[in-house]
Parts: C-alpha cells; sequence; structure tokens
C-alpha cells in the first residue's frame, strides 16, 4: 500500500514539473505560429444553421465554409468542435479549440475576453411572440407588458435590460423560444438570422412569429487575446470581398443581404 | 402530431443512438475503472498507518463532498488554463478522456465507501478462524472476506451504478456529446428539424429501458449469490 501510494505521489509531482517546464517553453511563439505549427485550425462551433450546420458527417455553412477557405490560406487542416456556448472562453484560452466562429455577436464582454476580427455580417436581436397576438407588440413599447425569457450572459438579454423589459434567464435562445411556445413566457428575444430560420411557416415553430428588431448589431469571428491571427483573417476577410468568394459563399447560405461590404 | 413524429422519428433515433453510444461507453469505462480503483481507496482509508487513511478520507471527502459538475469542468479546463498545458487534446476524444477520469475518481470514492461497509461487515470471527487455519493475510483477504464482501455490498453497489447510468448526462458540460446533447440538438436545430422538445423527452426511454436491464442483471446476481443462508 505505501508503495502504491508513493508512486501514484511521484506520478502527480511529475505531472505537475512537466507542466511548469512546457509553461515556460511556450511565449517564445506567437498564437499564429502556435496554430501552423500544430497544422490544424480547431474551430469553436454550436449547430447553428445557416452558420454551422451538419450535412451528413461534414459541417458546412456561411461560417464553416469562411473557415475552412481560412485554415488553406494559413496552410492548415481545419478541425470543427462543438462546445458549451458558456465555456467558449475557457475552451479559447485552455487551448482546446483556437477560434470562435459561430455567428458570435460582437459585444463589450466578448471583445474584452477575446482578440475579435473585423464584423463581417449583420444581425439584430428580435423579438418573438405567438403569431395571433404578433400584431400588438410592434413596438419596444407595446412589448413592456410582456414577461420575457432570454438566453443567460446573451445580447438579447442586454436588450431585455436596456428597455426595461420584465425578464428571466434561460440556458440558450433554443430554450427561449420553447418558453414562448409552451406559455411559461410570453416573449423571446433572440438573434434575427435564427429567428429567419427557426420561427414562422415551414418551421418548428409555426405559431410564432418575429416582431420587433430592438437594435443592431455585427458578427465576428474570436481568438485567443492578444493573438496575431486576428490580423491576417482580416486581411483573409478583405481578400474576400475583393474576389467576390465572401459574396458567393454568403449566396449559396442565403444570408448576402445581411452581409457587410 | 403523431405523423409529424413518425416523419422525424428516423432521424431523430439514428441521432440519438449514436448519443446513447457514447453514454454506454463511458459507463462501461468508467466501472471498468472504478471497481478496482475504489478497493484501493478502501484499503487506504483502513490503512493502519495514520498518514495514509488520513490523506485518503479527506481526498474522499473532497471527491464526495463537492459536485461532480465542478469536478468535470476542474479536469477538463484546469491543465490547460492554470498549466498552459492542454493535455487533453482537440475534439471528442480528449473530452471523452477527461470524462472517463473525473467519472472514475468520483465512482471510485463512493464504491470504496462501500466496499469498507462490506469488509468491516463480515465478522471478525472469520479472520480469527483463517488465522487459526494458517492462512496467510492475503489468503484470508481473497478466500474468506472478499466473497463475503462482494455478496453484501451487491444492493447498495446496485443503487450506485443505477445513478451512474444517469449521472454520464452530466458530462454533457464539457461539451461530450452523450444521449441529452444529441437530444437537445434538435430543440436548437440540426439535421433539418428543429424546435422539436420531443427528441430530449424520448432520450427517458433509453435511460429507463437501460436502468431496466441492469436492474434485472442485478437481480439475477443477487438471487446467484444468496448462499451462506
Amino acid at each position: 500500500m505505501k508503495k502504491i501510494i508513493a508512486l501514484l505521489l511521484a506520478v502527480a509531482l511529475m505531472a505537475c514539473f512537466a507542466g511548469c517546464g512546457k509553461s515556460d517553453a511556450k511565449s517564445d511563439k506567437t498564437d499564429l505560429e502556435y496554430i501552423k505549427e500544430k497544422g490544424k485550425l480547431v474551430v469553436g462551433i454550436t449547430d447553428f444553421a445557416p452558420m454551422d450546420y451538419k450535412d451528413g458527417d461534414k459541417w458546412i455553412g456561411f461560417d464553416a465554409d469562411m473557415a475552412t477557405k481560412f485554415a488553406e490560406k494559413i496552410g492548415c487542416e481545419v478541425e470543427f468542435v462543438e462546445i458549451e456556448w458558456d465555456n467558449k472562453v475557457f475552451e479559447l484560452n485552455g487551448k482546446s479549440i483556437d477560434c470562435v466562429w459561430n455567428g458570435m455577436t460582437l459585444n463589450d464582454e466578448v471583445k474584452a475576453a477575446m482578440a475579435t476580427s473585423n464584423a463581417y455580417c449583420n444581425n439584430a436581436q428580435v423579438v418573438v411572440v405567438k403569431a395571433d397576438v404578433a400584431q400588438d407588440y410592434q413596438t419596444a413599447e407595446a412589448c413592456k407588458k410582456l414577461k420575457f425569457a432570454v438566453e443567460s450572459g446573451s445580447a438579447g438579454k442586454d436588450m431585455a435590460e436596456e428597455n426595461g423589459f420584465e425578464f428571466i434567464e434561460v440556458k440558450d435562445q433554443a430554450t427561449a423560444l420553447m418558453e414562448v411556445a409552451s406559455g411559461t413566457s410570453d416573449a423571446a428575444i433572440i438573434d434575427s438570422l435564427m429567428a429567419a430560420a427557426m420561427v414562422g411557416e415551414g418551421t418548428g415553430y409555426e405559431q410564432l412569429t418575429y416582431t420587433v428588431a430592438l437594435n443592431s448589431e455585427e458578427y465576428g469571428v474570436g481568438f485567443r487575446k492578444g493573438s496575431d491571427a486576428v490580423a491576417e483573417l482580416n486581411k483573409f476577410f478583405d481578400e474576400c470581398k475583393a474576389d467576390g468568394t465572401l459574396e458567393k459563399i454568403a449566396e449559396t447560405y442565403k444570408v448576402q443581404a445581411a452581409l457587410i461590404k | 402530431m403523431i405523423q409529424h413524429i413518425a416523419e422525424q422519428f428516423p432521424t431523430v433515433f439514428a441521432a440519438l443512438n449514436v448519443g446513447f453510444l457514447q453514454t454506454v461507453k463511458l459507463f462501461v469505462v468508467t466501472l471498468l475503472g472504478a471497481i478496482p480503483f475504489g478497493l484501493l481507496i478502501s484499503f487506504g482509508s483502513m490503512s493502519k498507518i495514520k498518514a495514509i487513511s488520513a490523506t485518503v478520507k479527506t481526498v474522499v471527502w473532497i471527491v464526495r463532498g463537492s459536485p461532480l459538475m465542478i469536478q468535470l469542468l476542474i479536469i477538463y479546463y484546469f491543465p490547460g488554463l492554470v498549466l498552459h498545458t492542454p493535455i487533453w487534446g482537440s475534439g471528442e476524444q480528449g473530452r471523452f478522456i477527461a470524462a472517463a477520469i473525473a467519472f472514475i475518481i468520483n465512482y471510485a470514492c463512493y464504491f470504496s465507501e462501500i466496499y469498507r461497509s462490506g469488509i468491516q461487515g463480515v465478522p471478525i470471527g472469520q479472520t480469527e478462524a483463517g488465522k487459526v487455519l494458517g492462512l496467510s493475510k492475503s489468503q484470508i483477504f481473497f478466500k474468506v472476506t472478499l466473497l463475503q464482501m462482494i455478496k453484501r455490498i451487491m444492493p447498495p453497489m446496485a443503487n450506485e451504478i443505477i445513478t451512474l447510468v444517469k449521472d454520464t448526462s452530466l458530462a454533457r458540460i464539457i461539451a461530450l456529446q452523450e444521449v441529452i446533447w444529441a437530444g437537445q440538438a434538435f430543440l436548437k436545430g440540426s439535421q433539418g428539424i428543429s424546435g422539436e422538445i420531443w427528441p430530449l423527452f424520448f432520450t427517458a426511454v433509453y435511460y429507463l429501458a437501460f436502468s431496466g436491464l441492469l436492474t434485472l442483471l442485478f437481480g439475477y446476481i443477487e438471487k446467484k449469490l444468496s448462499y451462506f443462508r
């Protein structure tokens, strides 16, 4: 028993030393060099049509296609990893992913926690209500009577606070929609791109619709804080705008109207 | 409604099966690791050397006393965030290994206490009889104590193992794509199906079937072990 304990302690100690040793060595490489050396750009995403979604086993979508092209340009393979959205900053700093490229709204929290690219897409936060009462809630003022469900830590929550709405926070935007559909909340605030894809005729939520847009905002890509990969990506975005690649890929996924030119 | 579900069923069923495979994998790996590791810990906590038993008991207290969800987050994120050494690698596999290690440590600690109760519950007279017959310490443990201990610990072990079936769902916090994750994907939208909650509800059927199977299995084992009566 004593021997086993001693062995376990020794292993733990060694693991500690190995950790320290490596952390000393890491600082002399820039983030872009680190990614290139690894030969693989690991992109953190969630299943979010039309930005990142699965076609069979392959990830496609406006963001996924652009990420694949960017990885190609810096001479890397691309790997998509589904993450828990709340943990995106840990995932980046812990290096289990290299960037977050998933229709991410550029708000103050995101800008403070990550190195963010130039905006590439417009978005808005919209109010989702049951279709049969939609005509009563066409202005932000009228919506003040409603009880809202918003995603915790989202841009939608910021909007609810700003407008002085009564709201509860739920896990994600899908749960917020669920709340409205099941009648446990009167309304939800979600991304307009998502609302366009998820509510209304021909979707899972035919009884819902979206009304007033509370703000306008922009999507960007996030890297680790201080990463030099951002400059490389901004250059890549400019090239893609110039040669029409960005427009072409946007058209494939019908998001060209939201594109920032 | 029924027809609506019937149309989506093949897609959802296939996705949930993939998720459930991950759930079962985590379950099996956890048991394979925690059953022997728990025995080691129980020896540690019963050690006559004070330093060892005190250390092991403290570890057991920490592991049993803190939420498994926090342990998962610490084990997965701590090496990369604090030690700057991402040891788990990216992708599904790294997440699975981290989750399995967290589960093995957590369940081994619970198992160790069950083992201890089983070992200490065997009458001291049994050990004394072994000594009189001139058996060595290890002979006494493996040929006398262990058999009776296994029989005694079956009901609490079954309890713990059925809890494990459902606890595997906690691994989704580090984005391990088990069956609940697979069900939730259809809430948000995946493979052209969005805003559907029934796949998430349906995952309960998997857990029910699996724990039902285990209940039958443990009932059978207990019956087999009902000797010495």
